[in-house]
């Protein structure tokens, strides 16, 4: 089966779980989707904290990584700046203010306006990563585990509260 | 001075566009091919000075400074910092960082134009945004205009950053032209001698300890005192914990000097700074101290000219009464050369531009 077929039905089987998992639980998770291209599957925790906070600014592939961060007021903006920042909006704007600043980045985050947005600008940017609402993946998007647990596994660490 | 501030002004009308059309219409933050993209800020403050030591006081108007990023294709990129500093009867334009940088990988990225050099974290954390630090102004050691660190670096510079489970470690090596003439420049327009000046810093922050970061660096140069020079070694280390309520930050940095006709001397100098954010509603206030002390050998050939023993303590409270803009209180107590301890308060307001966020 050629790759291109082997993600759809990756992302069917996704779908399906998701539809058997219940509502209340499945609602509070936050996805991690990255552009189709990116050949990561599965990411730990720190590895993920250190692409969001652009300690890493490349994939393994040596492609650019693309951070796109939905604009507030979000629940899945709220999950990682908790979860993943644990930072303030605050915070999280001085935070990115003295990177830009300290030259340690180019450019800050692409801000997103919508949950439709992200999802069109992670499969047109090359390199793209943002965060969805686990109900607004659709078939086709590509869903990175992480350390090994998808968004309807009961230990995936990104969930609201 | 007019086309200065009109550039400033410019580029930050300019990088305010981009935010707005991606709120509009979202498929224009797709990134077009071979289009640069820019990012930009305006940092500013005003100071109230009272003080016993003379000089200047009354109302500063501070530093403006101009900052741009310009992502020139996926992996070169131009960093700029303008500033324009009141003076008596007119304004100082100074360069302060033009760096072109080429990223090959996080591990590696090389660059070549003014820095700030990497002899002190306060240096390359910091740089003239004064919003972003805490206290009114920087550490006698490392003090814009100061002559015992170089505060700039001309040169070229490969750095990066090696991350794994248990933390990062950050390097920085370079190669420029080291202290001018007038020694508390960086020889912007080329090298005064045939000695180039080199600097290696590294830093560490352990995974463990999200905040904690312990570095160091080296740098040696032959400063142009006379037809020969003074060899120049700065041996420097940082401990800081930048993370949470709490900040610390202790840097230590010796400076020996060896003079081709007399013995080496050591100069050495260190602050230690500590704040906390408090709790809960109070939470925008963070109260702050500081102790600085810089001890100058007295037959230092390149600092006993001009630099006197120096000692302060520091007490102030920082207000973040917006997001972007803070007020500062401080009080100082300051001792030059072993002479009278000279009382000052400041009153500062800071605060940053961004062009999106």
């Amino acid at each position: 089966m050629r790759k291109t077929g082997k993600a759809a039905v990756l992302a069917g089987l996704f779908c399906m779980a998701l539809l058997a998992v219940p509502r209340s639980v499945r609602a509070q998770a936050v996805a991690i989707v990255v552009h189709p291209n990116v050949k990561a599957t599965n990411v730990s925790f720190d590895e993920l904290q250190r692409i969001f906070k652009a300690e890493q600014q490349f994939w393994p592939d040596g492609s650019r990584i693309t951070l796109l961060v939905r604009a507030p007021v979000a629940m899945e903006r709220n999950v990682v700046l908790n979860r993943i920042y644990r930072m303030s909006e605050d915070q999280f704007r001085q935070f990115w203010i003295a990177k830009m600043f300290r030259a340690d980045v180019a450019a800050g985050p692409k801000i997103v306006y919508s949950t439709e947005s992200a999802r069109d600008l992670v499969v047109a940017i090359p390199g793209a990563i943002t965060f969805l609402p686990v109900d607004a993946v659709t078939p086709g998007m590509r869903v990175l585990r992480i350390d090994g647990a998808l968004p309807t596994d009961a230990r995936y660490p990104l969930r609201a509260r | 001075m007019r086309r200065c501030m009109r550039f400033i002004l410019a580029s930050m009308l300019i990088t305010s566009a981009p935010g707005v059309a991606a709120q509009e219409h979202p498929a224009e933050a797709l990134p077009q091919e071979g289009t640069p993209t820019f990012q930009g800020f305006l940092f500013g403050d005003v100071t109230y000075l009272a003080s016993k030591r003379g000089g200047s006081q009354g109302f500063l108007a501070g530093q403006l400074v101009g900052h741009g990023n310009a992502r020139l294709s996926d992996r070169l990129t131009f960093f700029g910092e303008l500033s324009a500093s009141a003076r008596e009867n007119t304004y100082l334009i100074e360069v302060e960082r033009a760096i072109l940088r080429y990223d090959f990988a996080d591990e590696l990225k090389l660059s070549a134009g003014r820095y700030h050099t990497p002899v002190s974290y306060w240096n390359t954390a910091y740089h003239h945004g004064l919003w972003l630090q805490t206290s009114v102004a920087r550490p006698e050691i490392i003090r814009i205009g100061g002559t015992f660190l170089p505060v700039h670096f001309v040169g070229a510079m490969m750095e990066g950053t090696f991350s794994s489970r248990v933390g990062s470690l950050t390097y920085a090596a370079g190669a420029g032209n080291g202290r001018g003439t007038i020694i508390s420049r960086a020889g912007d327009a080329g090298d005064v001698n045939s000695n180039r000046a080199t600097v290696f810093s590294v830093g560490v922050r352990p995974r463990a300890l999200s905040g904690l970061g312990i570095g160091g660096s080296l740098y040696n140069d032959r400063v142009p005192m006379d037809s020969v020079g003074v060899g120049e070694r700065i041996l420097t280390g940082h401990v800081v914990w930048d993370h949470g309520a709490p900040e610390i930050i202790a840097e230590y940095a010796a400076i020996r000097h060896d003079a081709p006709a007399g013995d080496a001397t050591t100069s050495d100098g260190f602050y230690v700074q500590a704040g906390v954010r408090l709790p809960g509603a109070l939470w925008r206030l963070k109260p702050y101290g500081r102790f600085e002390n810089m001890d100058i050998a007295t037959d230092d050939a390149v600092f006993a000219p001009n630099l006197a023993d120096y000692e302060a303590v520091i007490g102030g409270v920082r207000w973040d009464f917006e997001a972007l803009a803070t007020l500062k209180a401080e009080f100082r107590r300051e001792q030059s050369a072993g002479g009278e301890r000279l009382n000052s308060l400041y009153f500062q307001a800071a605060l940053v531009v961004p062009s999106t966020h």
